[in-house]
């Protein structure tokens, strides 16, 4: 350092201060600062599939006084991570989206503080008393399927499978592509149900699997615009994904929404992923966060979801859009396995599905 | 500077998060086999990655920076252009091209490795090749030397510590890949930066993870030692950079072939992304790219996924920020390695982020800046200073070799003719700088405007970058996800191709 000479130093100090103005700049936006007389803010913690209407937000800030503040913790697993590595001095005061593969350890460390709001009087019968001793509130729910492109049948005169023991049948040899549990989440969920569905047997369904020439993907986007026939380019008909993706590719059509969509999600085997919002332990907005896990809980956030991130609303009292109604699957009777159970075995679980597969 | 620079932003966060993991229990973690299974793997995978990036990339650093040719300036900024591609788009351009022959695995890895990893050849070595003058090796052939010993004792001893830098770094970024391992590969091509990832967020088993990013961290400090090393080796020489050549003759072919090649293999998977944005299953379509531009963007009107038009201005923000940090501290860290023992083993330091994953990185800031007493993530800041860590390591690169065979008698000769201390450096070592900065700068912008993991952590949810946004609208089904995401992905390509060349040219006519 002692040979830089004092006219470059000058150069750089400058460009220091240039930099610290640009900083201050954005800095003296209204929203970063909560001051006790003016708005509130609540800072929530979401995974990066998060996804609202702008209006719905307004309409609550406005109505609240309270500010909303979207904080980005990466996808589902690491948000998690981040909240329990920052527990008990957390980086926002309410988390959005950690579901029942990842809860058992974020309710271990002491990640929420506990809230039970009034709206989970009109929770589905099936999620009321899924808020672990009133820790966290089931927001919304969303089904991992099979998903098959009906065109690519028809035109081939073969029956689509209904079953995960279709799967393995050497009429569908080589059609299936699946995601690697240890890096995709829906992969992951996959796995699960088949745990769920052969219990200890579970190896052996995935050795026919594999015997029946399964392919195996590293993520969602590179098994449905990859490998999926219908997504993308790819050969393989048979693809794991959501229960509501046909609906997605009405919405997401090039357009005008066609009127029907050539996939449609396959409604044996699917396992169900529900996501919960808690307050995070240490926040200094308690008050505030409540009303906002309230918000998350109420009608016209509930209304909002489906459309905006494609998965169910936990409430009971929300009628479905009309494409979600007609083209997605509609899982009575999901596959599920107990939080601390997924919580306990994962890493074994993992360990030997690699074995099994030769990865 | 630097020092303090490194301390708030590196040495604070790892504190914090080691603070969080470890515990004397951690140390039993090193007896686990998978870990270092999984380090071999990844050395080998990383070894077979650099030389063929160095294979393909060499014959390219020579005819990109030393001849004059039509469109050079353009093709040495499209060679950039690999570097930025969001690793997704690249492992599905990849995918698309080669079809289903070769599928997944360690072949279509090495290659996606390769290509990403061009820029890194290209650019340092670039940056030093330009510098030798070209009749060195005229007067060692007319001295009775062979073309190929000219060649070697002249030229490619001069560029070997260049050389060893670039491969240190693409052997680097190989064997600390994630996205395209997790995308396009399988079990012989794990890292250990994918097995980081799986134990943090998957099985939260963070003293593993911590263990497992030690290791990797080890292994990366190791050969940036080595390439420090065989910088250490260089003596003498010029660093003003030389005339261009103008081919003749044979030399006129073999620097058409070379520029022809090197503009199908970078533009290949450009072409296929330009291709897919003009797709639908209905035929030709404009639909992805006035859903990018036109009044009814996609998703208007939700937090889905933010309007691209403005990820494209944060991302260009965020670019400008990170080539001017980290060209100034990366700058004087290559400055300080002139300086003896303490600023090599400092320059050493400043490379560590490259060892570091995104994950660690990302979790560690949010740790030390991302709550109360202390919270930067309203203001922006954390993305730019998360990137120029990342790049600073690469200035340092690209510029050490050319300042070190800047000949310091140059000052002191400068100082004997009367010149003060300041003007004295600044003849010696001034040219020498300015070309290096602005190469290095251009290459700093880049990362910015490709990188994906630590932003993903540290940009606001409302505030995504353009490598978010594609990565957000290719994680969901639908043709308009997927057409508008290539749509951006070339929309990206344009901008980062522009900006380089726009930093190249502004370096030039100083």
């Amino acid at each position: 350092m002692k040979r830089i000479p004092a006219r470059f130093a000058v150069i750089l100090s400058a460009s220091a201060l240039a930099l610290a103005a640009c900083s201050s700049d954005s800095a003296t936006e209204p929203e970063t600062e909560a001051t006790t007389d003016g708005p509130v803010t609540v800072q929530l913690l979401t995974h990066d599939s998060f996804a609202l209407s702008e209006d719905v937000i307004a309409e609550f800030e406005d109505t609240s006084g309270i500010d909303i503040e979207l904080v980005s913790g990466g996808d589902a697993g690491s948000m998690v991570a981040g909240a329990i590595l920052a527990a008990g001095a957390p980086t926002a005061d309410v988390m959005f989206g950690v579901d029942n593969t990842l809860i058992t350890r974020a309710l271990d460390e002491g990640v929420f503080e506990p809230y039970t709001s009034p709206e989970a009087e009109s929770l589905r019968p099936d999620l009321a008393d899924q808020t672990f001793d009133g820790l966290v509130t089931p927001i919304d729910f969303g089904d991992v399927c099979i998903n098959i492109d009906d065109t690519w049948f028809e035109a081939e005169g073969i029956a689509p499978p209904t079953t995960l023991d279709d799967l393995a049948d050497p009429t569908y040899s080589g059609l299936l592509v699946v995601q690697d549990p240890g890096t995709s989440s829906p992969g992951l969920a996959f796995l699960l149900s088949t745990v769920a569905r052969y219990g200890d047997e579970w190896p052996d369904y995935w050795q026919r699997l594999k015997d029946n020439d399964v392919a195996v993907a590293g993520s969602w986007s590179d098994a449905y615009y990859g490998d999926f026939t219908f997504g993308g380019g790819g050969d393989r008909p048979i693809v794991v994904s959501y229960a509501t993706s046909p609906p997605a590719e009405i919405v997401y059509a090039e357009g005008e929404p066609p009127e029907t969509v050539s996939t449609s999600s396959m409604d044996d085997g699917c396992y169900r992923q529900i996501e919960y919002a808690g307050i995070l332990a240490g926040s200094d907005n308690v008050a505030a966060a409540q009303q906002v896990v309230d918000w998350l809980l109420s009608v016209p956030v509930q209304e909002d979801i489906p459309l905006n991130m494609f998965v169910f609303p936990a409430r009971a009292d929300i009628p479905l859009p009309e494409v979600f109604i007609e083209f997605a699957g509609q899982v009575d009777d999901p596959e599920q396995l107990p939080a601390d159970y997924v919580a306990e075995n994962v890493e074994g679980l993992l360990t030997e599905w690699g074995s099994v597969m030769g990865r | 500077m630097p020092a303090l620079f490194l301390l708030a932003f590196l040495a604070i966060p790892l504190t914090a998060l080691g603070r969080q993991i470890i515990s004397p229990g951690t140390a039993g973690y090193l007896l686990e086999p998978l870990p270092w299974r999984v380090a071999g793997l990844a050395a080998a995978q990383a070894l077979v990655s650099t030389a063929l990036a160095l294979a393909i990339g060499l014959p390219m650093a020579n005819v990109l920076t030393r001849y004059r040719f039509w469109g050079r300036r353009w093709a040495l900024a499209l060679a950039t252009v690999p570097f930025v591609l969001p690793t997704v788009v690249v492992a599905l351009a990849f995918r698309a091209l080669l079809g289903g022959s070769l599928g997944s695995g360690f072949a279509i890895v090495v290659l996606a490795h390769a290509y990403l990893n061009l820029a890194v050849v290209v650019r340092i070595v670039g940056a030093r090749w330009i510098t030798i003058d070209p009749r060195m090796e005229l007067t060692a052939r007319s001295l009775g030397a062979g073309p190929w010993t000219a060649f070697r004792t002249v030229t490619l001893s001069a560029l070997r510590p260049a050389i060893a830098s670039a491969a240190a770094i693409v052997f680097v970024f190989s064997f600390t890949s994630l996205g395209v391992v997790l995308l396009i590969g399988d079990s012989s091509t794990r890292t250990l930066e994918s097995l980081v990832l799986r134990q943090t967020s998957i099985l939260l088993d963070f003293q593993a993870a911590a263990v497992s990013a030690a290791i990797q961290a080890l292994v990366v400090g190791s050969v940036l030692v080595w390439a420090a090393r065989q910088r250490a080796l260089q003596r003498g020489g010029s660093a003003r950079p030389m005339r261009l050549i103008r081919p003749r003759g044979r030399s006129r072919w073999a620097v058409g072939v070379v520029a022809t090649a090197a503009a199908l293999i970078v533009l290949a998977p450009v072409l296929a992304l330009v291709w897919a944005s003009l797709r639908s299953s209905s035929g030709w379509t404009l639909a992805w790219w006035s859903g990018l531009f036109g009044p009814n963007t996609i998703d208007a009107g939700s937090t889905r996924i933010g309007s691209p038009l403005s990820a494209m201005a944060r991302s260009l923000i965020f670019a400008l920020a990170t080539g001017l940090v980290a060209a100034v501290v990366g700058g004087l860290a290559a400055v300080s390695v002139l300086t003896g023992r303490i600023g090599r083993a400092f320059a050493i330091a400043t490379a560590l982020p490259l060892g570091i994953s995104a994950a660690t990185l990302g979790l560690g800031t949010l740790l030390a800046y991302g709550r109360p007493p202390l919270d930067l993530r309203a203001t922006g800041l954390l993305v730019p200073i998360a990137h120029a860590l990342i790049a600073v390591p690469l200035v340092v690169a690209v510029a050490t070799p050319t300042l070190r065979a800047t000949d310091p008698r140059l000052v002191t000769v400068a100082a004997n003719l009367g010149a003060r201390p300041t003007r004295a450096w600044w003849t010696g070592y001034g040219p020498a700088m300015r070309t290096v900065m602005v190469a290095a700068g251009g290459l700093a912008c880049a990362v910015s405007l490709g990188e994906f993991g630590a932003a993903s952590f540290l940009a606001r949810a409302d505030g995504p970058t353009v490598p978010l946004v594609i990565a957000r609208l290719l994680g969901r089904p639908g043709e308009a996800s997927f057409g508008v995401a290539a749509a951006l992905a070339v929309v990206l390509v344009i901008m980062t191709t522009t900006l380089v060349a726009a930093v190249d040219r502004g370096g030039r006519r100083t």
